[in-house]
């Protein structure tokens, strides 16, 4: 906890409302912001020598709708989407993580990539797998699933075995789509226990 | 006289320079490359999904076929972010083994990496000697965990079983008499430990052949100096790590600077390039080699004289030996709770990072409590780097594309996921 | 000056490409490591992970009690197991499948296993010839086990103190 507060210090003084929360778990600093403030507290992240977090490290998209659920505790609400952003300071030698809610109604939020630069890429992938739409950027196109893919895999209610599969046809000659035929099949269930260590 | 535009062309996704299911679009004047387009996700397997839907340990293998030359680092983020959630302490023998075998795979990987960069840019022999090294380095994984390349060794808590003390042998066969097949095992005579030491003896004069071949040589020079220029501003921009910000001259190397295992143990020095072009980097990858051999030695002499427990004896995360598990109640029921159900982690997230050959492979975790991950994010160094390729080879010939993929290290399996 | 000159002589008199021939000319005559594939083979060590097997107990009862650990432990989903208790009493497997293109050869399944039934032997070399092939029924896991249990048994007796 020592190590953050410095930058505990600056945050709260520097954010002020656009900061919801900050927390440190596993010697890791999480920062929760609102989400239309990301643009002002990435560019003063990257700029405030405080802080010199020069790289984005990671941008990951998470859909909390299944969070907690089927566990001994009862769930709190809270918005369904997110998205992370893992940086990197490599003047401080120091990480920092920093994550936006996002509503289902509206999953979206500014881009960064007038920031970092890698984010181009990053966004696109969530874009991909969450629907999270990210304003400004330029080429929000799909990336990792198939040209012309319906649904965004990653969310907790597409299924795992996804929803069409694709076969060669001898008789059209083609490659063609039809309804998945896997079975799902889970041998271990989800199961939420408190453990005592 | 005719209008004259740049036209689109199309490249891999069966290419062999393209590494794997690379499929670019690239938009030419002349031989002039003005757009690079890649088209990715042709090996998207959905591991992060599949990761979600079971027991944390069951995917400790799926890790390997991320990245699959340089398997053992992935595991190893990733059974760091299931350690650091639990909180669970590893044996320190269990961390040299980490430690020396994380080395070995960056030896495979810059091997690989080596042979295939040569072999596109049109020098052919590399490739052949860099395999002859490598089987020794499988032959190394396949004793230790059982598969030459998808180890699936390392475990939360530590690594599955102790290196064995013998090592196999070649058997005579009609091309191969006694006499030939007693110098063939002369390196397998002793334990697994031994035969990496025998091989640490050897390979510092291998890296001297192939630096022979290629630093000086002409064509190679011609291919990769001054090509893909990244300035460490940029570099940092686009999001670079490992050998690729190295290259560009910024001193960060995670093994120094957030040392994990046993790292802060180990001495050895992080090369770091100045130009930041395709040469460059060659050069970080070949200093590369040399300290990780030194470090390999370094955890082969530890190990040697430290015997010890390899794996947690917390059984509620790691199973019991057999002989417990065969003889007593308690053993076999911890047996049967960890092969069915797993272990649940309390709610928390964490994010857990390996220098791995190719750059920062990370994996972001959370849990909610329950049997199997809630959301596992895996960082590929890869992804961040393709991502640069378009900056990188604007303005560059056609031919000069194919370096910047080779000095990339490209391997699908990891930025697909 | 003198080193631009020694530059420019080696580089007239193609020094690096002498050099590198070298090399290449030092291999042409050392020791081939080539293994003349398929009459020789590279060696395996003891735990290696290849095709499953189903053993047997010396008595010729099979070790399997159908606790469908292996089947629950299983990442890739690739085992399928049903069981009903025998005329004697004792439960065991009446079908135990393994669909080897789904194997992931991870060896969890010969980790989990209690009474040491599934293994994965060190044999590599198999194929198929037709489709459906790939799901192997628990008689050929036993024929398998019964054809090579010499060979399970010394390479799980060699490996066993560090299990």
């Amino acid at each position: 906890m020592a190590a953050f507060e410095a930058i505990l210090a600056e945050t709260q003084q520097r954010f002020g409302d656009h900061l919801l929360d900050a927390t440190v778990s596993n010697g890791e600093l999480t920062l929760t912001i609102e989400r239309n403030a990301v643009t002002e507290v990435c560019r003063e992240l990257r700029d405030n020598p405080v802080f010199a977090f020069e790289q984005l490290i990671d941008l990951c998209g998470v859909d909390f709708a299944d969070f907690g659920k089927g566990g001994p505790a009862p769930v709190e609400p809270q918005p369904r989407f997110a998205v992370v952003y893992h940086l990197l300071s490599i003047a401080n030698n120091r990480r920092i993580r920093v994550r936006a809610h996002l509503d289902e109604e509206q999953p979206a939020i500014e881009s960064v990539v007038p920031i970092w630069r890698v984010a181009d890429w990053f966004e696109r992938e969530a874009f991909d797998l969450f629907g999270i739409i990210f304003e400004g950027h330029s080429d929000l196109r799909r990336i990792l699933t198939d040209y012309g893919f319906i649904g965004h895999p990653f969310r907790k209610d597409f299924p795992l075995t996804g929803r069409v599969e694709m076969r060669y046809d001898a008789d059209k000659g083609r490659v063609v789509y039809q309804p998945v035929t896997i079975e799902p099949r889970t041998l271990v269930p989800r199961v939420i226990r408190e453990e005592p260590r | 006289m005719s209008e004259i535009r740049n036209y689109t062309m199309n490249f891999g996704p069966q290419h062999p320079a393209a590494h794997g299911v690379l499929r670019l679009v690239l938009e030419m004047d002349g031989e002039v490359i003005q757009r690079v387009d890649p088209h990715i996700g042709l090996l998207h397997r959905g591991t992060e999904k599949l990761a979600e839907s079971k027991p944390y340990n069951q995917s400790i293998g799926y890790m390997d076929r991320l990245d699959y030359v340089s398997m053992m680092c992935n595991e190893h983020a990733y059974v760091r972010a299931i350690e650091e959630l639990l909180g669970v302490a590893v044996p320190v023998r269990a961390q040299y083994i980490r430690t020396m075998f994380d080395e070995i795979t960056r030896i495979l990987n810059h091997l690989l990496w080596l042979g295939a960069h040569a072999l596109d840019v049109g020098a052919m022999t590399v490739f052949l000697y860099a395999f002859r090294e490598r089987e020794d380095l499988m032959d190394c994984y396949e004793a230790a965990s059982g598969a030459r390349l998808h180890a699936t060794y390392y475990r939360p808590g530590g690594v599955y079983r102790d290196l064995p003390d013998s090592m196999p042998k070649y058997q005579p066969s009609k091309w191969h008499d006694q006499g030939d097949v007693d110098a063939m095992n002369e390196a397998r005579q002793g334990s697994l430990l031994d035969f990496i030491w025998d091989f640490t003896e050897r390979f510092p004069q291998k890296v001297d052949d192939y630096e022979t071949l290629l630093t000086d040589n002409r064509i190679w020079k011609q291919r990769t100096v001054g090509i893909g220029v990244v300035s460490p501003e940029r570099a940092l921009q686009l999001g670079f790590t490992g050998p690729m910000l190295r290259g560009s001259g910024v001193e960060w190397d995670l093994r120094k600077k957030q040392p994990y295992a046993m790292y802060d143990q180990m001495d050895f020095d992080i090369p770091v390039g100045t130009d930041g072009d395709c040469y460059d980097r060659y050069l970080v990858r070949m200093e590369e080699f040399r300290q990780s051999n030194g470090i390999i030695r370094q955890c082969v002499e530890w190990l040697r004289s430290n015997p010890g427990p390899v794996i947690s004896d917390n059984h509620k995360i790691t199973p019991p030996s057999r002989e417990d598990m065969k003889g007593g109640m308690e053993s076999l029921i911890h047996h049967f709770k960890l092969f069915t159900e797993g272990y649940c982690i309390n709610a928390g997230e964490v994010y857990a990072a390996v220098e791995a050959p190719k750059g920062e492979f990370g994996i972001y975790m959370i849990s909610d409590g329950a049997n199997k991950p809630y959301r596992v994010k895996i960082r590929a160094p890869g992804f961040a780097h393709l991502s640069a390729l378009d900056e990188m080879c604007r303005g560059h010939m056609l031919a000069d594309l194919v370096a910047v993929i080779g000095t990339q290290d490209i391997v699908f399996g990891e930025i697909d996921r | 000056m003198g080193a631009s000159i020694q530059h420019y002589i080696k580089s007239f008199f193609l020094w690096e490409l002498v050099k590198g021939m070298q090399v290449t000319g030092r291999h042409l005559f050392a020791r081939k490591i080539t293994v003349q594939y398929p009459e020789e083979k590279t060696p395996k060590s003891p735990r290696f992970r290849g095709l499953h097997a189903l053993r047997r107990y010396p008595n010729g009862e099979e070790r399997c009690i159908a606790c469908k650990l292996c089947e629950a432990v299983c990442p890739a989903l690739a085992i399928t197991i049903e069981s009903e208790e025998r005329d004697d009493g004792t439960r065991r497997t009446t079908r135990y499948e393994i669909d080897l293109f789904k194997c992931i050869y991870c060896g969890f399944c010969e980790e989990a296993c209690p009474v040491d039934s599934i293994v994965e032997t060190d044999i590599h070399e198999f194929h198929f010839e037709n489709r459906g092939e790939n799901i192997i029924t628990k008689e050929q896991l036993l024929a398998i086990g019964d054809k090579y249990e010499n060979q399970i048994a010394a390479a799980r007796q060699q490996d066993a103190r560090y299990r």
